[in-house]
């Protein structure tokens, strides 16, 4: 027993040793990269999980950390993540933090009037110095002093050698001449060396030669604006751009909060707003729409299974749940082939036995019927998977007893059955709501929103639900990614489905309080 | 055993926390491209291991995955060196602050197929080292067509006489709803997307899309649909299904389809886009290319390995075996332009215009597609319906 209480103890002091010194590394990496958040947050994660496993007053967490853990890297966080981004103009042009900007418009060159190319050689010593000798074009040679100064050499002295007389210098105080392979190799090294030239610098071009090249820009911080030091033109910071008084914009961007802004676009624009009400109304009808046949089919086949009379049931249940077992995207694809107007075998077969032809994915009220029967396909396996687990729950007595009393099969359904069915699948229909309003795989799939409305005057189309809305909206307006605005319709699109779903398990609870009551 | 588990599961998630590895390290290559190109550039990276002794590192990323991973690792250092991607990236990708000019000689510029550099060029620099280009054209199948039309109204003439629509049988057929596709048919008369600038940039508030020239090819397109030759609802598996089949007479394509006509075993020839009212159908040009990370830690090292060991004719070739464009490279090109597919894609790219890369085409791709739509299903006629888009285009940009 003691034995057996020491391997644990030991075991667990080894692991949490490991975790913390994999963590103590990390977040020291993390505090020198600047990412102090991130280490603090590690820290505490860190601080939380000893405390939780070396006490035991919280024994019962310790099964409980691996799932907590989990909860907040893939819930609350990308949650904060979205509410953080919603207020900032995140986006194409706006990638880069300002801090990454500055530094890129601090590192740009321009090629001065009067620069000069200089072919070079490198040399290194035992220890791993590099030092470099340069021949402006007139066969002036350089030396570089240190880091930063070059001066002018001769190079008959006596202490730089050609040993082979070819003309070039080999070696010189303990240096020695690098080949081509060898300056590769030490690339790194002399791609960042900067030499001054007056006010310009010499810098590495290619493998063979230096440039002089004076700085672009200066930063200033005190005033937060950028100055060409080229011409003297001065860049103010707005709005996430370096915008000079005649109007010039200056790419990259940067990341910046704008408070309200998404939203107030959101209100403003008509492009968003006219349709906003259309689109609402068809994804509220869609989610609707989606559960109810689901549900209606689901059940009715599990009702349907649940006959202890009906043969063959296991076969039929298998053979029933394969839609569920096919990846969505691909029936979607396959559906969308189906629908097709002229060679979609839905038409086909329609053609040949009706002689009508639907303009499916051509007409706006079709593509909706077109949706909504594509998303029965792929949906009722589901509800009757759960209708017939929630049917097993109920007591055959009680069927037994309202038979003897009189009555009728579908009077039993509707007041015993289905009742009892809904107290426990309330809830899962509720889910099954807010996952189709933003079910944007389906739409996307089969439709992509089409058909366009006529003068519509915005991207919407006519089967757009909320989030395929915002999709468009995000990444097909405007220029490029619009991360933020995405956030920012993401966001009322949770609030709403956070509404809806607050009110339909309100409802429910209703319905558990009726049932206590039977 | 339980414990155990736990521990596990927790040692295993903060590891995966703390394995945040810098891609981009000094001294080292590393090039994300797609599975087509990735055996490539394999073989080229040890070329340059052996010679100069740096590691190549090629990573297979999904091709439509590399500009999205770029613009969120490449900020956190965590890019590669070098991607390999077509030239309408380039606007967004140097918006966004992630692209690294490229400087190359004179001797080795004029290596080059002038338009594909011209396409890499943005703001008066090299973001690109092209090495493909590639356009749409007219894919026909030599069975039913022998003589490809050179007009349009020949090929509408041709069409109507195969079209049988009870039988299955097509003429001719666009991927609908298009705008890439359908783009020969507007510019031929004088349709553009983005005008120029006197200095030569793109002007995006310069919408050529519905202009007399658009409107009049969208007119021809409304006429394919009228006179039953052009189904609406054909897609780009339906076309490509049906002339694989044998039951698609002539289409408008791009040298992506061609791998799949011949595995079906389809009679095929490939030509230029024929003419309308006299006048040259232009395609848009797409030119795929190199291009190296803003964020990369070895830069010099990458354009070596780009000028010395990618920019020969043995690399090129070897890309041209991998996927069939015309090469950018002409060396390459020269090589390979007896091939009958090249020769068909080289001349329809000859009248073509490279495809805007401004980040402001983002708009201008969805509300196109739109109004295309409307115009094929005869919801809108095609004035009306081009006026729309560019109205919408218009404020998109100017950021309603």
């Amino acid at each position: 027993m003691i034995k057996k209480f020491l391997f644990s103890i030991s075991l667990k002091i080894i692991f949490l040793g490991i975790l913390d010194a994999l963590a103590i590394w990390s977040i020291i990496t993390f505090i020198f990269d600047g990412y102090y958040w991130v280490g603090g947050i590690l820290g505490l994660g860190v601080i939380i999980i000893n405390y939780i496993f070396l006490t035991e007053r919280s024994y019962p967490l310790r099964y409980m950390v691996p799932g907590l853990i989990f909860l907040v890297i893939m819930v609350i966080y990308p949650i904060f993540y979205t509410i953080f981004v919603s207020f900032t103009n995140y986006g194409t042009g706006h990638i880069l933090s300002k801090k990454q900007a500055i530094e890129q418009f601090e590192t740009q060159v321009y090629l001065p009037k009067d620069s000069v190319s200089y072919t070079f050689q490198a040399f290194k010593n035992d220890s791993g110095e590099i030092k470099i000798i340069m021949f402006s074009p007139e066969e002036e040679a350089y030396l570089c002093e240190n880091k930063e100064i070059i001066v002018k050499v001769d190079l008959s002295d006596t202490r730089f050698l050609d040993q082979d007389k070819d003309g070039i210098i080999d070696q010189f105080n303990g240096y020695k001449k690098l080949d081509k392979i060898q300056i590769i190799q030490k690339l790194n090294e002399l791609q960042n060396l900067r030499f001054k030239k007056d006010e310009y610098i010499i810098k590495l071009v290619s493998l063979t030669e230096f440039k002089v090249y004076g700085k672009k820009y200066q930063f200033d911080p005190s005033l937060d604006r950028l100055l060409d030091l080229e011409n003297g033109k001065i860049y103010h910071n707005i709005e996430g751009y370096f915008i000079s008084e005649d109007g010039e914009r200056l790419t990259p961007g940067f990341r910046v909060n704008i408070g309200f802004k998404n939203f107030i676009r959101l209100i403003k624009s008509p492009q968003i707003s006219v349709p906003f009400l259309r689109v609402f109304g068809w994804t509220f009808l869609w989610a609707f729409l989606s559960v109810v046949t689901t549900f209606t089919l689901g059940l009715a086949l599990a009702m349907l299974l649940n006959d202890p009379y009906l043969k063959l049931r296991k076969i039929y249940r298998t053979l029933l749940i394969i839609p569920y077992s096919i990846p969505a995207f691909i029936s979607c694809l396959i559906w969308r082939g189906f629908f097709n107007t002229e060679v979609g075998i839905v038409n086909r077969i329609l053609n040949d036995f009706f002689q009508v032809i639907i303009p499916w994915l051509q007409d706006p009220i079709w593509a909706k019927v077109a949706l909504v029967i594509v998303n029965l396909w792929l949906g009722f396996p589901y509800m009757m998977i759960i209708s017939l687990g929630a049917l097993q729950s109920i007591p055959p007595e009680l069927g037994e007893v309202a038979a003897i009393d009189g009555a009728s099969s579908w009077q039993q359904f509707k007041k015993i059955t289905f009742p009892l069915l809904l107290i426990s699948l309330a809830p899962l229909l509720i889910g099954s709501f807010a996952f189709n309003f933003n079910n944007f795989n389906v739409i996307y799939l089969v439709t992509q929103g089409r058909p366009a409305i006529p003068g519509a005057g915005t991207p919407a189309g006519a089967t757009d639900i909320l989030i395929s809305y915002t999709y468009r909206l995000a990444f097909e307006g405007a220029r490029g990614n619009q991360w933020g605005l995405a956030s920012a319709v993401s966001l009322i699109i949770f609030i709403i489905i956070a509404v809806i779903s607050a009110i339909g398990f309100r409802q429910t609870k209703a319905l558990e309080e009726i049932s206590k009551s039977v | 055993m339980k414990k155990f588990c736990v521990f596990f599961l927790v040692l295993v998630m903060l590891l995966g926390l703390v394995s945040i590895a810098s891609a981009s390290v000094p001294g080292k290559i590393l090039i994300w491209c797609d599975e087509t190109r990735a055996p490539v550039l394999e073989e080229v990276g040890k070329e340059f291991t052996a010679k100069y002794n740096v590691p190549v590192e090629v990573q297979e990323v999904g091709f439509g995955d590399i500009r999205s991973k770029l613009t969120t690792a490449g900020p956190a250092g965590e890019g590669a060196d070098l991607i390999i991607g077509p030239h309408d990236w380039i606007g967004e990708l140097i918006e966004n602050g992630l692209l690294e000019p490229i400087s190359l000689f004179t001797e080795l510029r004029s290596k080059f197929v002038p338009v594909s550099l011209e396409a890499f060029t943005y703001g008066g620099k090299l973001y690109g080292l092209p090495y493909a280009t590639e356009a749409v054209a007219l894919f026909y199948n030599k069975d039913l067509v022998p003589e490809p039309p050179a007009t349009f109204e020949e090929l509408i003439t041709i069409a109507k006489g195969l079209t049988n629509r009870e039988k299955g049988e097509y003429g001719f057929l666009i991927q609908m709803p298009d705008p890439y596709h359908t783009f020969p048919l507007l510019s031929a008369t004088g349709g553009y997307i983005f005008g120029e600038n006197p200095d030569g940039t793109t002007n995006p508030l310069d919408v050529g899309l519905a202009n007399e020239g658009a409107i009049c090819g969208a007119n021809l397109l409304l006429r394919l649909v009228t006179e039953g030759i052009q189904m609406p609802g054909a897609d780009y598996q339906t076309v490509t299904g049906l002339f694989n089949e044998g039951k698609l007479a002539m289409m408008i394509s791009g040298p992506w389809v061609i791998a799949g006509i011949k595995e079906a075993g389809v009679n095929y020839g490939i030509t230029k886009i024929p003419s309308i009212d006299g006048q040259v159908a232009k395609p848009f040009v797409g030119v795929q290319g190199f291009m190296i990370s803003a964020f990369s830690e070895n830069k010099i090292l990458t354009r070596t390995f780009l000028t010395d060991f990618v920019a020969t004719k043995e690399t090129m070739l070897k890309l041209y075996e991998r996927a069939t464009r015309p090469p950018a490279f002409l060396p390459a090109l020269e090589e390979v332009s007896a091939n009958p597919d090249i020769k068909g894609i080289a001349i329809s790219a000859a009248d073509g215009i490279p495809m805007p890369k401004i980040p402001e085409m983002a708009s201008v791709w969805g509300s196109w597609a739109d109004a295309i739509e409307l115009i094929v299903n005869q919801k809108l006629g095609p004035e009306q319906a081009l006026k729309d888009a560019v109205e919408y285009i218009k404020s998109a940009i100017q950021g309603e």
